[in-house]
């Protein structure tokens, strides 16, 4: 059941929710036995939250939560361990959001150690799996996200984040609607901070509707946070005709690296489009290629940043405070408190920075990014939107994501970093699958025009 | 002054707005720990940093008022480094793009260059345990002031000497109390201040609170690097900390070589872009400047030019002098008196006109006490040392002390007996004898006769 | 060229205590990072503009009205490291 139908049904009373979600919990444990999605559950709270629940747009509807967004007096963890019972004294304006509109928040959900990593493997906590096969990654950051959305049955919407693809890669891995909004439609506010200049909070769900009424309650301007826009939001949900849509392939998202079965699945997917009435034709973004380096620095240089407040002071970790200097303190909490991959970006990140290697690397960098942007701008004034593969492969087993060094594994975002780097609205649609594992086509659009790829998305699932 | 000695400040003023810089907790108010503080004072994850508009205006009055060139786009950037008193281990501040730049102040006929004016965020309060930086075990933080609005103010290396500083310090306040963007006692002024000597290499004295202190500070780094050098050693480059209760300066451990800022833009916050029309409004509505009001008081009041620098140097004091000559006659006369009588005795109690009880109307009427004969000049220069301790009303303290001019009967009697007590004394023998029995008169009337009028009397009596 | 000791004197920079493992480890994989990083100076962006953000973001501010804060509770609810309201922190020297 598609979630508006579950709203309009639990709204006349007829959704026996109080029944609903003493099954539904029971469910989840069994999914989160079996697939380790999420980091926290909250049952006591979403139960107490039906007692007084608005009759909103969502009025009823579980909504699982990325463990990176602030939940008031629910521990929000980020991945680390450095925050481990971390209560935040708000919550997110998303999440403020969905419970004014009804929605109940059932839990957080796994993640890379604050967004950093592809598959869902640099995990403090636990390590999800992937529902289509467990020997296989999830994909990420956001995998506890697509984990739920894929294996759970009832009505339920999952709000996620990516800063390079971390919606759109456990989106494709694990079968499911992922969608990444323009840089600033959802206010940032109370996100944990990955790149401040990249992140953006979306939505996955087992249906393009059920994306575009999330996204009717979450967009729009906060004015906490001033990068949040002030363009007026549309009605998701009012999607429009595909017919005589111009639709582009980047010629670069199809070559090197990418594996041909998986081109091929997405192409029959182009095909299909093509059959509803799309126009297509062959594009090009030149900058592809640097699009990956330019991605990496500007990440890694603002997370370095970003992750020094956490030293054992005010939250999170604490270690004892002998009587030694904050150097030595400092760097005895971060070094016990961070996984690896945080260092190894930390590092990377402050290096980038550091006078001597600063204009080298950090604005180098934003110069690139800006002609990335610009070759983003140059393709969408010849189409509407851009279809590629999500992701170059169907989600790897474990053994083989071990066995990547970090440069192999930074470079598996070859096809999600540009779309997060120009900071334009992504979807990703399951378009096949190969040998039982799922495979997704990304539809990307220009700043703000969420809508057009809403539309696509839906009139290919129809 | 010496030509052997540099020294340049950076001078951190408090702005008097009304909420922080960067959220809504206030900027003055209790002075409990931590009741003034929110998410974004303690640096909590998921804050987000949202600009006052104010500590803009303000800033820019203060860059115009110093006659800078303006930037008319800027970024904020992230300033990174470690201490306990930083919220998030990274302040933010202004790096490529300072506020104003190029600027000049003329103190004392000479111009000190400006380098740049920026705007910065204060971090926390420390508290040491045991109340010494260097004996404690640990430090008690306090968020109230985290996020205060701070100018930095940088001079070019052009001052010459610790009285110099203090005067260039003077006049840079005074620009900032007309401007209306700072109020002493509520809010502070901290400089670190850079001083090398022919010889020997650059000392930074870090925070040094005030004007007195400035000048301390640096005549006694001037005095040790001075030592230094004449027995033959070396100043080397370092950074100290002033002591305010010896006077001293001690030297700081840093490890400069963990020290790098790895300057980054603050990617939570836009651009800000000042547009000329903005910018040509600004400087049209700047208030009457020091410079300009010290020309005005010596036209409009006949000062000469020490006095009016001397009275403009105190904005309160101008202020006072300026509620004191309104329906007054004789503007030179008060003058005088402030300039003379009431700086003496404020120094003296080691107050400025703003901390002490001296109010325009009782002030005021003292002045016409003399003016009408109730008191002789004389007697007021002595009255005003118990006014300015009390701040009591003059005409009372005339009457509490039982002072007051005697009535010429009464004076008469007093004569005559002064008279009859010295038969030997004639004036018309020995002219000058006649003030030996002036003295004698006042004595007996306690002053409370004007000389004058006695030395008549005496005459006539012969 | 990403040595050992450069590698050991940013993570001293960025408060990070690594072990003799980890310094060599991180050493040859940082090193090949580094050198993709560097890739980037093939891109011409002479005379082009950075980009700190995705879109065209200036000007937005908040008016000076002072608002709620937090309860001293509030603040000092994340840690156990507080006494007397305030938070308790390492010595700063």
């Amino acid at each position: 059941m598609i979630v508006g139908e579950f709203v309009k049904k639990a709204k006349k009373g007829k959704a026996g929710l109080e029944d609903f979600y003493v099954k539904l919990f029971k469910d989840l444990k069994r999914i989160n036995q079996e697939y380790d999605c999420f980091i926290t559950l909250c049952e006591e709270e979403a139960l107490k939250q039906l007692e007084n629940l608005p009759k909103g747009r969502l009025y009823g509807v579980p909504v699982s939560v990325k463990d990176a967004l602030c939940t008031k007096g629910v521990q929000t963890t980020g991945g680390s361990k450095i925050l481990k019972d971390y209560k935040p004294t708000f919550d997110a304006t998303v999440i403020k959001r969905i419970k004014d509109e009804g929605g109940v928040i059932i839990g957080k959900t796994c993640m890379d150690e604050f967004g950093l990593g592809g598959f869902s493997t640099n995990c403090a906590y636990k390590v999800p799996k992937n529902p289509c096969d467990k020997n296989r990654v999830t994909g990420g950051s956001s995998g506890g996200a697509a984990v739920v959305t894929r294996a759970l049955d009832a009505p339920h919407i999952a709000i996620a984040e990516s800063t390079g693809g971390s919606i759109s890669s456990p989106a494709s891995f694990c079968g499911v609607h992922g969608l990444t909004p323009t840089y600033g439609r959802v206010s940032r506010h109370g996100l944990l901070d990955y790149a401040n200049s990249l992140d953006k909070i979306g939505v996955m769900a087992k249906s393009i509707s059920d994306i575009a009424l999330m996204m009717n309650v979450i967009s729009g301007f906060d004015e906490r946070d001033m990068t949040s826009r002030k363009e007026k939001v549309p009605d998701y949900t009012m999607t429009k005709s595909v017919k005589g849509m111009k639709l582009g392939v980047p010629k670069e998202y199809f070559g090197k690296g990418v594996a041909k079965e998986v081109s091929d699945l997405v192409w029959k997917g182009i095909k299909k489009l093509e059959s509803k009435g799309v126009k297509v034709r062959e594009v090009s973004l030149d900058m592809t290629k640097y699009s990956l380096p330019s991605y990496y620095i500007a990440a890694m240089s603002e997370v370095s940043t970003n992750l020094a407040k956490f030293c054992g002071m005010r939250y999170g970790l604490e270690l004892p405070l002998k009587k030694e200097g904050f150097n030595e303190y400092f760097s005895r909490v971060r070094s016990v408190g961070f996984g690896s991959e945080a260092k190894r970006r930390i590092i990377l990140g402050t290096y980038a920075r550091m006078s001597g290697y600063r204009s080298k690397y950090y604005l180098k960098a934003m110069k690139v990014r800006t002609l990335v942007i610009n070759d983003f701008k140059k393709a969408f004034k010849r189409v509407d939107a851009l279809a590629a593969p999500t992701m170059p492969v169907i989600a790897p087993r474990f053994e083989e994501v071990e066995e990547l060094s970090p440069l192999e594994a930074y470079k598996m975002d070859l096809l999600t970093v540009g779309p997060n780097l120009a900071g334009v609205p992504h979807l990703s649609t399951p378009c096949g699958e190969l040998r039982g594992m799922p495979v997704g086509m990304h539809l990307i659009a220009n700043h703000l025009e969420e809508k057009k790829v809403i539309s696509l998305g839906g009139a290919f699932n129809e | 002054m010496s030509k052997d000695v540099i020294i340049g400040l950076e001078t951190h003023i408090q702005l008097n707005t009304k909420s922080k810089m960067f959220c809504q907790c206030p900027t003055k108010g209790s002075d409990e720990p931590n009741t003034r503080t929110c998410e974004v004072c303690i640096g909590a994850p998921g804050s987000k940093p949202r600009i006052n508009r104010e500590v803009v205006n303000k800033a820019l009055s203060v860059a115009l008022a110093l006659n800078c060139e303006i930037n008319k786009r800027m970024t904020w950037d992230r300033k990174s480094y470690f201490y306990p008193d930083m919220s998030k281990n990274y302040q933010i501040t202004q790096y490529d793009t300072p506020l104003g730049f190029k600027g000049k102040l003329k103190v004392n006929a000479r111009v000190i260059r400006i380098r740049r004016v920026h705007m910065e965020e204060d971090p926390a309060r420390l508290v040491h345990a045991g109340g010494d930086i260097r004996s404690s075990d640990y430090v008690k933080v306090d968020y109230n002031r985290s996020g205060t609005p701070l100018i930095e103010v940088v001079t070019e290396p052009d001052l010459r000497s610790p009285e110099g500083a203090r005067d260039y310090l003077r006049s840079l306040l005074s620009i900032l109390e007309h401007l209306g963007v700072f109020e002493p006692g509520d809010y502070t002024i901290k400089s670190d201040c850079n001083i090398s000597i022919k010889g020997g290499q650059r000392v930074e004295v870090k925070n040094v609170s005030g004007l007195k202190d400035v000048e301390k500070a640096l005549t006694y780094e001037l005095v040790r690097q001075r030592n230094l050098l004449k027995r033959g050693k070396k100043v080397k480059r370092g950074t100290r900390q002033f002591s305010p209760a010896g006077g001293t300066t001690y030297a700081l451990r840093t490890k400069e070589s963990e020290m790098d800022y790895g300057y980054i833009v603050d990617p939570d916050l836009p651009w800000l872009v000042l547009t000329n029309k903005k910018i040509r409004r600004a400087r049209g509505s700047l208030p009457e400047l020091p410079a300009e009001r010290v020309k005005r008081f010596i036209k409009e009041y006949g000062m000469n030019k020490e006095q009016a620098h001397t009275l403009v140097s105190d904005k309160a004091l101008a202020d006072f002098f300026e509620d004191c000559v309104k329906g007054y006659k004789d503007p030179t006369r008060i003058a005088s008196w402030v300039d003379t009588q009431l700086l003496k005795c404020l120094n003296y109690q080691k107050q400025t006109i703003r901390e002490s009880k001296v109010k325009p109307e009782s002030f005021m009427e003292l002045i016409r006490l003399m003016d009408k004969g109730v008191i002789t000049e004389r007697l007021g220069k002595e009255l005003i040392k118990d006014y300015v301790s009390t701040g009591k009303s003059p005409k009372e303290l005339v009457e509490e002390k039982g002072l007051g001019t005697l009535s010429d009967k009464e004076l008469k009697k007093v004569v005559k007996k002064v008279l009859k007590d010295n038969p030997d004394v004639n004036i018309k023998k020995d002219k000058k004898s006649i003030n030996y029995l002036i003295g004698q008169v006042l004595r007996a009337t306690k002053g409370q006769a004007d000389p004058n009028k006695i030395r008549g009397l005496i005459k006539k009596e012969f | 060229m990403v040595t050992e000791e450069l590698v050991r004197r940013v993570a001293a920079v960025a408060r990070l205590d690594l072990t003799k493992d980890e310094v060599e480890k991180f050493t040859s994989q940082l090193s090949d990072v580094i050198k993709w990083f560097d890739e980037l100076e093939k891109v011409d962006t002479k005379d082009v503009e950075p980009s700190f953000h995705p879109l065209k973001t200036e000007n937005v501010f908040r008016d000076d009205e002072p608002g709620e804060c937090l309860s001293q509770e509030e603040s000092l609810s994340n840690t156990s490291h507080k006494e007397d309201g305030f938070f308790k922190g390492p010595k700063s020297v």
